[in-house]
């Protein structure tokens, strides 16, 4: 699975220089953050989704990290380069690293950017397959007592929240803990 | 530091009023945008932060207090009108030349390497060029100035899809160096994800302006039983209220996210486009007052 | 990745004098380059036409002279076949030289400003850090420089071609017609044409109907002239009154005529660069 590349402009750096160093095998292509200083992300962004733009950069962080794309130490694309092939507002990407370090997830060095700090727990297979099968069957009785989709996910939407906010407002994470960087990702 | 900051400001054509009553207060560091239908004064407003016109009332300053017009204002603005003029017969190596003996300061490496990096052979005249490319060409003489306050009129209107995209990635890294930008469309929905302060114009007047975040926390939607809405807009500073037989909007200025919410009714945030289109409809009574005279405190550093 | 565009700080710039003058001279060359290349070329032809010509009319009209004695009805003859046609091309000469300075003048003077508006280019021009009054002021009076010199080359070039037909005709260099072709009125209406030119270019903010009202308003002022102005200074001759004689006679108030003349004429194109720059600072949009 692959990320899709940023959005290619004329005017932008140039995408698509190879791999220096680092990971062995077969890892994504990296995209380039800046001349020398490459980050292993690229941004995309889909104005229709209805989501936040800021938002959008944190999931897609978040989403990296729990695929592997990234790694503590790695760097985020710069906010520079981010802007000039999205054409979006710096303010927007600044807003994005903010909520990152708000949970942890990374950190701004002053002069040289922001790096991952922390990774996002990823959670076993099997645990995995458990869970998708309990959901599957909830989603069934759920469907025998005459809820459609859309009135499936808005129960689900509103139990969710209520779960979270009974947790404590400004900690709620989106997915799963945080753990300080020691071994990197299981 | 305000970048523009007008008062009173207005002009009028004989007995026409092209603009009045222009009050604003843009703080550095913003990408604002200046929208409303066409004729509604934008261009105008424009002409005066930079000069080309002179007001028939009120005053405005630019870059902290200079007044618009004079030499360090000039010196310290870029400026690209609208359909981006360049002289057509002239090679683009002549208009750099050209800036740099106009101008105090020009950076010939940043604009060559820039002009390099889009693909606009130095050679080409500047008629020759596309109106994308014209575009980056204005933009770019007007950026290899250095200028803290950088306008532009109308930019995208005659640019395809690709050369807007290409346009506005290179503004977005002016304002991420630290340059702020100003500029106007009548096109909303590509400004949205562009611009964090909004000045809204129609008729001639300013109906809103503001910071994106501040006028979103700012209103809000109430959605309710038709019967209690004149009720409901009596109690509140309203924008506009549609109603139909049993149901009724109203969007309403509220102080904070906080404030409490009538019940039986609901409230729901408001895009930005539906906020500004609110205010477009709403004829002059309903304008949103001046700025606030509290400035924000400035943004931490953008440049990395 | 290019350069970062750092903005100037307000501490850098060391103070805010104005941007030297000589900065215009390349600008205003390369702004004009068409018209400072095209009218010295166009009066350089001319030039050289009446230098070859002025050469067959002086040999012409010495032959003339050279008439005498045994023989002197068949050599006048001969001679006048030569010198009246050179005398109609003469006359020719004079009056296009009577309308050159509204040619000149007019065709440089009314896109100067005229094209900026017309093709917008003034919103690229006047908000740059050289000023819009300096930097217009200062293409007027480069391109003015330019057109005075080449004028004025041109009015004493005419005049010493024309010097045999005029004497042999007896025309009077006082004359309306030859006292405007030469010394320094002829630069002086070039100049007059010209400001005409860029105020009206300025006013009317088109080219071609700035050129058009720009020849009427230069012929208007050209009569003003002839019918009231010039007689304040400049007594005629009587009229028909044709001197036939080798000399001519003396005109009294030449020279101090062709500086009275001057003088107002620069006096008003003053005015009109006044007027333009009035324009420039309050009527631009």
């Amino acid at each position: 699975m692959t990320i899709d590349k940023g959005i290619s402009t004329a005017g932008a750096g140039a995408a698509g220089s190879p791999a220096s160093g680092g990971d062995a095998g077969g890892g994504p292509p990296r995209g380039t953050g800046a001349r020398g200083a490459p980050s292993p992300i690229e941004y995309r962004l889909d104005p229709a989704s209805g989501v936040p733009t800021y938002l959008q950069l944190v999931q897609q962080v978040e989403h990296a990290l729990r695929l592997g794309y990234l790694k503590p130490g790695d760097q985020l694309p710069k906010v520079r380069d981010v802007v000039a092939a999205l054409a979006i507002n710096p303010n927007t990407v600044l807003k994005a690293y903010k909520e990152l370090e708000t949970k942890g997830l990374a950190a701004g060095r002053p002069g040289q950017g922001t790096f991952v700090q922390a990774t996002l727990t990823q959670v076993a297979l099997p645990e995995l397959t458990g869970l998708r099968r309990s959901l599957l069957g909830w989603l069934a009785s759920a469907e025998e007592t005459g809820l459609d989709e859309d009135g499936i996910v808005a129960l689900f939407t509103s139990v969710l929240r209520d779960f979270y906010d009974r947790r404590g407002g400004a900690d709620r994470h989106a997915g799963g803990d945080v753990r300080a960087d020691s071994e990197g990702a299981a | 530091m305000n970048v523009i900051e007008t008062s009173g400001l207005g002009k009028s054509y004989g007995r026409v009023p092209a603009l009045r009553d222009c009050t604003l207060a843009l703080p550095a560091g913003r990408a604002a945008a200046l929208v409303g239908p066409n004729g509604a004064g934008k261009s105008t407003l424009m002409n005066m932060l930079v000069g080309l016109t002179i007001p028939t009332a009120g005053s405005a300053a630019v870059l902290g207090g200079q007044p618009a017009g004079s030499a360090a204002a000039l010196d310290g603005i870029g400026f690209v009108a609208q359909d981006a003029p360049v002289y057509k017969s002239l090679s683009c190596a002549d208009m750099l030349h050209l800036t740099r003996n106009l101008n105090r300061r020009f950076d010939q490496q940043y604009a060559e390497a820039r002009l390099a990096e889009l693909g606009i052979p130095l050679k080409k005249k500047a008629g020759k060029l596309s109106g994308g490319q014209q575009a980056q060409l204005a933009l770019t003489l007007a950026l290899a100035r250095r200028p803290r306050l950088l306008i532009l009129d109308e930019p995208l209107a005659a640019l395809d899809p690709l050369a807007r995209q290409d346009f506005l990635g290179t503004v977005m890294t002016a304002l991420a160096d630290g340059v702020s930008v100003l500029l106007s469309s009548h096109a909303l929905a590509e400004l949205e994800r562009v611009a964090d302060y909004f000045i809204v114009l129609a008729s001639g007047e300013v109906r809103l302006a503001g910071d994106a975040d501040d006028l979103l926390a700012g209103h809000r939607m109430l959605t309710g039983p038709a019967a209690e809405a004149d009720r409901i807009a009596g109690q509140h500073s309203v924008v506009e209220v549609r109603r139909a037989a049993a149901q009724a909007h109203v969007l309403v200025r509220i102080s904070g996210p906080a404030e409490p919410v009538p019940p039986g009714w609901e409230a729901h945030p408001v895009g930005l486009e539906e906020l500004i289109l609110a205010y477009l409809r709403a004829p002059g009574g309903a304008a949103q007052p001046g700025p606030a005279a509290a400035l924000r405190p400035e943004p931490t550093e953008v440049a990395r | 990745m290019t350069v970062l565009t750092l903005p100037a700080q307000p501490g850098q710039d060391a103070g805010m004098a104005p941007l030297p003058w000589r900065r215009m001279v390349w600008v205003t060359w390369r702004q004009h380059r068409a018209t400072l290349i095209s009218v010295p070329a166009v009066l350089g032809v001319v030039a050289l036409f009446l230098l070859l010509m002025g050469l067959k009319v002086h040999h012409d009209y010495a032959a003339l002279a050279a008439c005498h004695g045994a023989g002197a009805a068949a050599c006048e003859n001969r001679a006048s076949a030569l010198t009246s046609t050179d005398w109609t091309m003469a006359n020719t000469i004079l009056i296009l030289m009577n309308l050159a300075p509204a040619l000149i003048g007019g065709f440089a003077g009314a896109p100067v400003l005229a094209r900026e508006l017309e093709s917008g280019t003034f919103r690229y021009a006047w908000t740059q850090g050289f000023g819009r009054l300096r930097s217009t002021l200062a293409r007027i009076v480069l391109i003015a420089i330019v057109l005075a010199a080449v004028s004025g080359a041109l009015g004493e070039l005419f005049a010493w071609f024309f010097g045999p037909p005029m004497q042999n005709a007896g025309m009077s260099p006082g004359a309306a017609t030859v006292f405007v072709t030469r010394g320094l009125a002829f630069p002086a209406w070039t100049l007059a044409a010209f400001t005409i030119g860029v105020f009206l270019g300025m006013l009317i903010r088109r080219v071609i109907p700035a050129l058009a009202v720009t020849f009427g308003a230069y012929l208007a002022l050209g009569l003003l002239a002839w019918l009231v102005v010039r007689k304040l200074y400049l007594p005629e001759l009587a009229p028909g009154r044709i001197v036939i004689l080798q000399r001519l006679p003396a005109v009294p108030h030449f020279w101090p005529a062709q500086f009275i003349e001057a003088g107002w004429l620069l006096a008003l194109s003053a005015l009109l660069v006044a007027a333009t720059l009035w324009l420039v600072r309050h009527r631009v949009a």
